[in-house]
């Protein structure tokens, strides 16, 4: 009886029911020893993720020691390199979240309609090319998106800001206002009939659309009037992010609004629902919280971008006065991370070297936990649609 | 199917080999790791394929990752030479000399730092306390200085740079750099900021001044190779890079770091833009 | 009307979408292209013989020598006003010495050393203009003087162009500008030149010539390297998920793992590399190609994993269970029926994902990329950082002394790691289709 058994001939074996006691033991201890090894490869991500951790808040906590937190959150002081060093990074908080709300204002709605469009609207022969062209944003490298935002864009918008700004302004706020014009119009007489309906709908039309025409018009003539001093400022970065943002958006709300099926649209038109109607009350309802996902997505993509913000943004720590004033330069915490890692002295341990740790900790929280929720809402979600 | 598929592999093959092909023609060499700053950079990068030119065994590297950061890697022993802009600090000497460094300095060049606009602005000179005050946020407007009534846009280099911390000694004097100032990662990124914005104003070192901005007169001084030698011009520093020890005579290490002190050495520090110390 | 402004906004959204990627890449491959296709001067296949040894030495001599004799007028004329202005009075020099010395360096800008003076040390002085371009950028600016008119007090100053040649009226020297004007096409002598070894030529001085050769091997290597990590790792971890792992607690806890590894910022992952694999564990003693790969591997590890995932979950039932109907073990059905039929699949996961590690900036700044450096061997990336193509755009468009000079070579690098990317990526979807087309049969 040979003591080891090579695996072809335990198939053999098996086939022919001749398995020997230590042959069966070898097998068993085979698999479980395969089984655990297969288990302990799988959990590379699980120990990549807690070694991530790890390391980062064992770098991270000798700041607290040496700084303490307060001033950290809540000044907005950013002078690392000084003798009496000030850690204020209050600043630098607001620019990240700047950029991103400006992102995210750029990229929700294009990508959500986008998303809209490919699963209810356009043929399926469209679809087959646009989804190439998705897949292209977003296999861009961000490095690439810095160059095009500090080569060509920021100098185009210094030169001609105004004029492009009121040209975006039109391209984006117009259709809007068309589509908003229609569904408030819409809403507006839908407890109507025959000709009163009619009436209603045309004087809300004229009504809303004279509105939205009249800011519109307004928007367009400061605008213009604009003169832009820095072309890296928090609009460029939030442009550019938000494009960057674009694919993941609309690839998951896409999924979202495909996977509210066809019997839910089509009770919708049996009832006597047009399509837009059907998409408004049904369909987006329905894909709630899949939309939802998508856009937490898409602010994880914005917040945890370097490239662009470092080259792109400015980098000065400094809450731009408004607060909304999206011209100004600002400053991020991937950029701080990534321009100011050069000179903190890792050796000596000094509170400049640690602070870039705990900017990296409150990124990984912030995307730990925005994923952790897009992760419950779609799970929800799906438990929702399969009962 | 199956074509496509081994379409590929042979591609990815391909690749594989034609990049081994390419690297076995480079036979395993002699090191030289630099690492350091930025301002120093051009000349670490025009030394290194001047020397690597006249010998073909020797590879040189050069990152540019700030001085701090080249000081770092000095101590940590990861690197042969560190570039710096600035002298290295107590607190550096401290901890390299607990891990058995021995620092020395070389200086290699001398630099002056201009203050540099667009070359559309009207103002021709400054003085230091001017500059300061634009730089603290206590001037705001070009008006203020004789200018057009536009804002001034600060460009500052980012603060885990030399020329940052020398700016701040020499000019601002311990005040603080306004939190409105934009930083940017290097010397050329400033530049290219300030040709590009008519209303910016910045700081370089000397070797980063080209035609496409204007360098302006401290306290009525040019920055200008002579202005500099001679003391006259009032922000001005010396270049170091920075050995582990003294290297041995006659080392690949040695003959690259005097290389400043040989006359072609001298050439191409002129070359570049800043100032050969021998004139000094 | 609500339905059809309806669809009008969503075309409308997706349109601008084409149009943020004609937009974006539009200006970066026409001037990327530029860095390959470009009318080259005298200079540039001097350069090219001399460096490199490339072309028909006589004939490039030849021409040399031709376009030095065209420029012998040049010289002639500034020679004379040498000697003009050594012979006039102190007022005449003051008058023209500065702007003479101007013009002298200009003209070098130009052309290169004039004969018969030293050969300088960098090479970017050893040539003239080696692109049309530039040359005729620089001509421009011996032709004109940039002046700027300060005279409305209100505004910033207005770009005026005064012709040198007025500076210089009424001296000698005057026929010089109309000469050079006339005669330029004769002396630099621009011919259309395809230059495609910019991708395999290393770089002569900082990148004022030559190609880009150790960038594009550094990225191969980083990129190829990442997937010998992330490929196994990933699908082995696919394969567990998909055949092995049940509903438990522990697969749940991984996936979350999975999702939010794909979640972490790219720097973070850039700072973890720093802090582990070389501040830690030492897997080379500072920045290296070995530590750049390992921390782009974990990058690419859940990209990996899904589309692996889904590839081994997309094989039909029936190739599973016929193959376990003829006795074949769970591990060996796997091995032998299920990897073959998702291996296009996951291939294409992996090409995707060596895109991504490809183009990724951020993690590589602290553990791999460095600016200058040879192209390495492929036993030096276990110890030696390299260059690589993103990290040196960056580097190249920001941190370099003559950032506008070089322009197209940083357009170069873009192009080539779009087009690097983007094939990858066209690759992955043509192979995608074939695959969605052979199982719907």
């Amino acid at each position: 009886m040979p003591d080891v058994i090579k695996t072809a001939d335990s198939e053999r074996l098996r086939d022919g029911l001749l398995m020997s006691k230590g042959a069966l033991r070898m097998q068993s201890v085979g698999a479980l020893a395969g089984r655990s090894i297969l288990i302990a490869i799988a959990s590379s991500s699980l120990i990549a993720i807690l070694f991530i951790f790890y390391f980062i808040i064992r770098d991270a906590l000798p700041f607290f020691q040496i700084e303490g937190i307060r001033e950290f959150l809540t000044s907005t002081r950013w002078y690392p390199s000084r003798e009496e060093a000030e850690f204020g990074a209050l600043a630098i908080f607001f620019g990240s979240a700047l950029v991103t709300l400006g992102a995210v204002v750029v990229a929700v709605p294009m990508g959500v309609l986008a998303a809209l469009c490919l699963s209810d609207i356009l043929p399926f022969s469209i679809r087959q090319v646009v989804k190439p062209v998705i897949e292209m944003l977003a296999a861009i490298p961000s490095v690439v998106y810095g160059f095009f935002a500090l080569v060509v864009f920021a100098p185009l918008m210094q030169e001609r800001g105004g004029s492009m700004l009121a040209a975006g302004a039109w391209i984006i706020f117009a259709p809007l206002a068309v589509l908003a014009t229609a569904v408030l119009s819409d809403l507006l007489s839908s407890r109507l009939d025959g000709k009163a309906r009619l009436v209603s709908q045309i004087v809300s039309v004229a009504l809303v659309g004279g509105l939205f025409l009249a800011g519109l018009l307004r928007m367009h003539g400061f605008l213009v009037g604009l003169t832009i001093v820095s072309g890296t400022n928090a609009l460029n970065v939030s442009i550019i992010l938000g494009i960057m943002a674009l694919p993941t958006i609309v690839s998951v709300s896409e999924d979202a609004l495909n996977a509210v099926g066809r019997d839910l649209r089509e009770g919708s038109y049996a009832l006597g629902a047009t399509r837009a109607e059907t998409l408004l009350r049904v369909v987006v309802p329905a894909a709630r919280s899949g939309i939802m996902a998508a856009v937490i997505l898409g602010v994880m993509r914005a917040i945890g971008e370097t490239m662009v913000v470092w080259m792109a943004s400015g980098n000065a720590a400094r809450i731009p006065g408004p607060w909304f004033n999206f011209l100004e330069p600002i400053r991020t915490l991937t950029a701080t991370i990534a321009g100011d890692m050069g000179e903190a002295d890792h050796v000596t341990g000094s509170a400049r070297y640690h602070v870039l740790f705990v900017m990296a900790l409150c990124l990984l929280m912030f995307a730990f936990i925005s994923n952790l929720a897009s992760e419950i809402i779609l799970r929800r979600a799906r438990k929702r649609g399969s009962v | 199917m199956f074509k496509f598929k081994s379409t590929i592999a042979t591609t990815i093959g391909l690749m594989l080999i034609l990049s081994f092909a390419w690297s076995g023609a480079f036979a395993e060499s002699y090191r030289i790791i630099i690492d350091g700053s930025t301002t120093v950079g051009p000349i670490a990068k025009a030394f290194a394929e001047y020397y690597m030119a006249k010998h073909p065994d020797v590879s040189v590297t050069v990152s540019e990752s700030g001085s701090g950061n080249g000081a770092k890697s000095l101590i940590n022993g990861v690197c042969d030479i560190a570039d710096m802009s600035r002298f290295m600090k107590n607190k550096e000497f401290a901890a390299a000399v607990e891990k058995g460094i021995m620092p020395v300095a070389h200086v290699v060049a001398m630099d002056g730092i201009a203050i540099i606009v667009h070359p559309s602005n009207p103002i021709k000179s400054l003085t230091v306390q001017q500059v300061r005050d634009i730089y603290m946020g206590k001037i705001k407007n070009w008006k203020e200085l004789g200018g057009p009534n536009v804002e001034i846009v600060m460009i500052s280099r980012d603060t885990n740079s030399g020329t940052y911390e020398t700016f701040e000694k020499l000019v601002m004097s311990k005040k603080k750099i306004h939190e409105k100032s934009e930083y940017v990662g290097s010397n050329g990124a400033i530049r290219q900021r300030v040709q590009s914005t008519k209303a910016a104003m910045g700081y370089v070192g000397l070797g980063f001044v080209d035609r496409s901005v204007k360098a302006l007169e401290i306290d009525g001084v040019m920055p200008e190779a002579s202005t500099i030698v001679s003391g006259v011009y009032p922000i001005a520093r010396p270049l170091f890079m920075f050995t582990n020890g003294y290297p041995k005579l006659g080392s690949h290490i040695f003959s690259f770091i005097t290389l400043y002190l040989t006359p072609k050495g001298q050439e191409i520090v002129e070359e570049i833009g800043f100032i050969p110390v021998t004139r000094y | 009307m609500l339905d059809g402004s309806f669809s009008t906004v969503g075309v409308i959204a997706i349109v601008l979408m084409f149009i943020s990627l004609v937009i974006l890449l539009g200006p970066i491959f026409a001037r990327g292209f530029g860095a390959f296709v470009f009318k080259g001067t005298v200079e540039y296949r001097k350069l090219m013989l001399d460096k490199f040894g490339r072309g028909d030495r006589e004939r490039i001599i030849a021409e040399v020598a031709g376009a030095a004799k065209t420029r012998e007028p040049v010289y002639e004329l500034m020679e004379q006003f040498r000697v003009e202005l050594k012979e006039k009075d102190y007022d005449y020099r003051s008058r023209y010495g500065q702007p003479f010395k101007e013009l002298e360096e200009l003209v070098e800008d130009l052309f290169g050393p004039a004969p018969g003076s030293s050969m300088p040390v960098l090479v970017r002085g050893q040539y003239g203009q080696t692109r049309w371009d530039r040359a005729n950028v620089k001509l421009g600016n011996i032709l004109f003087i940039e002046e700027y008119d300060y005279s409305d007090s209100s505004k910033m100053g207005e770009l005026v162009l005064v012709p040198r040649a007025d500076l210089f009226a009424g001296t000698s020297l005057e026929p010089l500008f109309r000469l050079l004007e006339s005669d330029i096409e004769k002396m630099m002598r621009p011919r259309t030149t395809v230059y495609w070894r910019f991708l395999f030529d290393g770089s002569y001085d900082s990148h004022f010539f030559g190609g880009i050769w150790p960038e594009l091997l550094g990225t191969f290597y980083l990129a190829i390297g990442a997937m010998l990590f992330a490929v196994p790792l990933g699908v082995i971890t696919a394969i567990y998920l998909a055949e092995y792992a049940g509903d438990s607690r522990f697969v749940s806890l991984l996936r979350t793992c999975i999702s939010s590894l794909a979640g972490v910022p790219s720097i973070v992952f850039g700072l973890f590399g720093l802090a582990f694999f070389i501040n830690a564990i030492h897997v080379s003693p500072s920045k290296s190609v070995l530590a750049g790969s390992f921390t782009l591997a974990l990058l690419v590890l859940p990209t990996v994993i899904r589309a692996s995932e889904e590839a081994i979950k997309a094989v039909p039932r029936s190739y599973k269970e016929g193959a376990m109907s003829l006795g074949a073990g769970k591990w060996r059905t796997v091995v032998t029926v299920i990897l073959p039929a998702a291996l296009p699949g996951i291939l294409t996961s992996i090409i995707i994902s060596l895109g991504r590690a490809a183009g990724e900036t951020a993690p590589i700044i602290f553990t791999a990329a460095v600016s200058v450096g040879k192209p390495l061997a492929l036993w030096e990336t276990m110890s030696q950082p390299t260059p690589a193509l993103p990290w040196n755009i960056y580097n190249l468009a920001t941190e370099h002394e003559a950032v506008d000079e070089i322009r197209h070579v940083q357009y170069g690098m873009v192009v080539t790691l779009i087009v690097l990317v983007l094939l990858l990526n066209i690759t992955a979807i043509v192979l995608r289709a074939r695959i969605s087309k052979k199982l719907r049969g």
